[in-house]
């Protein structure tokens, strides 16, 4: 009778009330999570290798998020996610500046090597060889060496203050691998990489799918103590072709994956599926300049007052991205500050910068870019044409295109898209820093330089988001580097896929260590 | 068939190393960097700082030892993943062809006759279709079909045949129709005007003068002699099928050759680029080898001299 009545009581709250009328009338109702299960995933791009410090794709980090824990994980703000990090706690020290890691005990790679300082002052040194072609090297180039304290205590022994330590560390260059697989299989480690994460590889097929099962010793919980992951299986099929990834998920074949924009609205209204936003999950039209082509800045803010990226965002993206409103640190980040002036439409603004420069008639200039963004580039053409100025098009591949335009200096600007990085240092450092990789002009820029350092260095994030408000008034205000359109990711998955929200990562990247099945 | 492969060789290397810019380059992916020291290491690990014949020739002599070398991408070994992946861009191919032949020689024969009447205007109209309709357009239709509508077929992947028998089949009925339907198009107006000058052949009509059964004398008799020109389009059709498969197993996200090459291409990934290209260039010469074999088993006044 007891329970009876407090069934009752149950019933009628308000709460109740609501949630069961929202039930009734069809609303997304989240039932609670099961283990097990096996949940299929479509990615639309080419992934190289499962190695997170050699691999040569962003592609990459949609696998070895699976199998890999960060020494410092964070979430979408980048803020320090201590429940997922292998670090437990950090301390950053100056005179000499070193940040000393105090890692967890009792963790072990899936071939049972023990996780621990050892480990870490492996995977660093390994980074930091020159010889092993490491893609973070650059953004780890401060560790000057690794000492091993105790067996779960190492200190990286840096060559200045490092501000931005942490959140590099939760990128590719705090990605833990095992050392004694790396030893074993040596050049064939990409294929077979062995990690602490929730999951376990299976078989990796390449160019086709990875297989992946439930880690059975993982260390993880949730922020409700429970253990995770909740899969027992998960695949990652490569579906190169977005009306294939969408008659995949509505075959049922696919569980989930990244809706392609022009079916996002059709998903979103389909109760078949669930679906899940991360706004300005990548940079999806972005304009770099090479500043030794085109060094009026005049030159150049005229060609980005011309363009009307809501226009491309309507025509091209069926509206659903958003306009850019900041530079490269994407909504979210804690360095996004939209109050920075930004080149916004204006044709009458670019022909003052046409006058300005002294070319009121216009001018020509040659851009290249790649197949995907030969629409856009397109409209850019007609709209830049509306000012007076001619813009000769070059399509290429991606990789291409990126080295003609960064390493070759054969273009003027350079339409593109850019992951999202919401750490500032790795745009700052290698982007707008002269000796940057994706600085195409590298001419000595001694102020934006001293303030890409700084911002560096700093540890407190107000005196670092001052530091970026600068350099992005620099870098957008002479149209440096100036971001049009950031691209929203929607995440569909059908009704038995449960907390899909925690699928996108800080960096827009899909992560499954929380995500279960319901059914 | 051996100076071909040379020529061969040397055409791949010496286009790819056409392509203006630093090979190096190709190291470097999309969002990631590498540093000049890191650049400096690759150049002389690859030996790209050697003059182009000394690459070439290092290349071969690796080549002829079977080392392809490694993928730039995914630092695998080319001749490894082309081990993996050239069974799959077989069975495709297999089973296209075995498709085209099935659809095809009946209708070719059926059109030839029946000349003129509404059994040759129904080959004609669909032959023309097939070959007027592109493969990848074929494919996505065949996937909303088939596989979303009807739930027959899955849309896409691969399990292998001989792992699954029942799965690796239904995994390749869609590519290999999407694959097929050109070849089937070619293949039937080959067999039709082959059998139209077969069957006003002197033989066949002393043949029906002699009372025979006319399928006798149509599959005894005209189709052997009709064969030798749809043979050759059969040869033919290897190259073709390969150059598809780069459209199909995109499509269908098959891990064949024909993916491996897109991706090596769109990654300026030499090293599979090269190999890939190599391989595929043994199997088109190998499989016009058989042709020419074929030849002399169906025509017996065929001899190579030796």
């Amino acid at each position: 009778m007891k329970t009876i009545k407090s069934l009752i009581k149950i019933a009628v709250k308000p709460t109740t009330i609501v949630f069961t009328v929202v039930s009734l009338l069809g609303a997304p109702v989240f039932s609670a999570c099961k283990y097990g299960g096996h949940l299929k995933v479509a990615i639309p791009g080419h992934f190289t290798s499962m190695d997170p410090h050699l691999g040569r794709s962003g592609w990459d980090a949609y696998l070895w998020r699976q199998f890999t824990d960060h020494l410092v994980d964070a979430d979408r703000s980048l803020n320090p996610r201590p429940i997922s990090s292998l670090a437990e706690k950090w301390e950053v020290s100056s005179n000499p500046d070193a940040l000393t890691l105090t890692l967890r005990k009792g963790i072990e790679f899936h071939d049972g090597t023990p996780f621990n300082a050892e480990a870490v002052k492996a995977n660093i040194e390994r980074i930091l060889d020159p010889a092993n072609s490491a893609t973070p090297r650059s953004s780890l180039a401060i560790i000057q060496s690794v000492d091993v304290l105790s067996e779960n205590k190492v200190r990286l022994n840096l060559s200045g203050p490092w501000g931005a330590g942490l959140s590099q560390l939760a990128d590719r260059g705090g990605a833990m691998n095992s050392p004694t697989a790396i030893s074993k299989l040596g050049e064939d480690y990409g294929a077979k990489a062995v990690g602490t994460g929730p999951f376990v590889i299976k078989e990796a097929v390449q160019g086709s799918h990875v297989h992946f099962v439930r880690n059975e010793n993982y260390w993880g919980k949730d922020k409700d103590g429970n253990r995770l992951p909740y899969l027992d299986e998960v695949t990652i099929r490569q579906v190169k072709k977005s009306s294939v990834r969408t008659a995949a998920l509505r075959s049922g074949e696919i569980d989930l994956a990244y809706a392609s924009l022009g079916d996002i609205e059709a998903f979103e209204a389909d109760a078949k599926f669930n679906t899940s936003r991360m706004e300005a999950g990548k940079i999806n039209l972005m304009l770099m300049f090479n500043t030794k082509m085109l060094d009026d800045p005049n030159l150049r803010n005229a060609i980005t007052h011309a363009i009307d990226p809501a226009f491309i965002n309507k025509a091209i993206y069926f509206g659903q991205n958003t306009v850019a409103d900041s530079g490269m640190w994407l909504p979210g980040a804690w360095a996004h500050d939209p109050s920075v002036p930004r080149p916004s439409y204006n044709p009458a603004k670019a022909k003052d910068f046409l006058k300005k420069a002294g070319k009121p008639d216009g001018f020509e200039f040659t851009m290249v870019t790649f197949g995907a963004r030969k629409p856009e580039s397109e409209v850019m053409q007609a709209q830049l044409a509306q000012v007076g100025i001619k813009m000769n098009i070059e399509v290429m591949s991606g990789k291409a295109a990126g080295a003609a335009f960064f390493k070759e200096g054969k273009f003027a600007m350079y339409a593109t898209s850019f992951s999202r990085y919401p750490e500032p240092d790795w745009a700052g450092s290698n982007v707008y820093k002269s000796s940057g990789y994706y600085n195409a002009a590298n001419l000595p820029n001694p102020e934006l330089d001293a303030l890409i350092e700084k911002g560096a260095a700093l540890s407190d994030i107000d005196e670092r988001k001052k530091i970026y408000r600068k350099v992005d008034e620099i870098v957008l205000g002479q149209s440096i580097v100036v971001p049009m359109v950031y691209q929203t990711f929607v995440t569909v998955a059908s009704k038995k896929v449960g907390n899909i929200n925690t699928v996108s990562m800080h960096d827009g990247k899909m992560n499954f260590r929380e995500v279960c099945m319901t059914e | 068939m051996i100076p071909v492969m040379f020529i061969i060789t040397f055409l791949v290397f010496s286009l790819l190393w056409a392509v203006p810019g630093d090979p190096v380059y190709a190291y470097v992916g999309i969002d990631v960097v590498l540093d000049e020291e890191q650049l400096a290491l690759l150049r002389e690990k690859y030996n790209l700082n050697e003059p182009f014949l000394v690459q070439y020739f290092l290349w071969l002599q690796n080549v002829f030892q079977g080392d392809l070398g490694r993928s730039v991408e995914s630092g695998l070994k080319v001749s490894e993943e082309l081990m993996a992946r050239a069974p799959v861009t077989f069975q495709l191919g297999l089973f296209a062809l075995f498709f085209a032949i099935i659809v095809s020689v009946p209708a070719g024969i059926l059109s030839a006759v029946y000349r003129g009447k509404a059994p040759d205007h129904a080959a004609t109209f669909f032959s023309i279709g097939a070959v007027a309709i592109p493969d990848f357009w074929l494919g996505i239709v065949s996937i909303l079909v088939f596989s979303v509508a009807l739930g027959w077929l899955p849309t896409q992947g691969y399990v292998d045949p001989l792992e699954d028998p029942i799965q690796g089949l239904r995994h390749l009925v869609l590519p290999s129709f999407a694959l097929g339907c050109t070849s089937c198009a070619l293949i039937m107006r080959q067999t039709r005007s082959a059998m139209l000058e077969v069957l006003a052949q002197d033989y066949i009509r002393t043949a029906r003068s002699k009372g025979l059964y006319e399928l006798r004398i149509i599959f005894v008799h005209a189709l052997q002699n009709s064969l030798l020109p749809v043979v050759t389009i059969l040869g033919l059709q290897a190259g073709r099928i390969f150059a598809s498969a780069i459209v199909v197993e995109t499509l269908f996200g098959l891990p064949g050759m024909g993916t491996f090459v897109v991706d090596g291409v769109l990654g300026r990934d030499f090293q599979v680029v090269q190999g890939s290209v190599l391989l595929m260039a043994f199997m088109v010469l190998f499989c016009n080898l058989v042709t020419d074999i074929l030849y002399a088993w169906l025509d017996p006044r065929i001899k190579y001299e030796g």
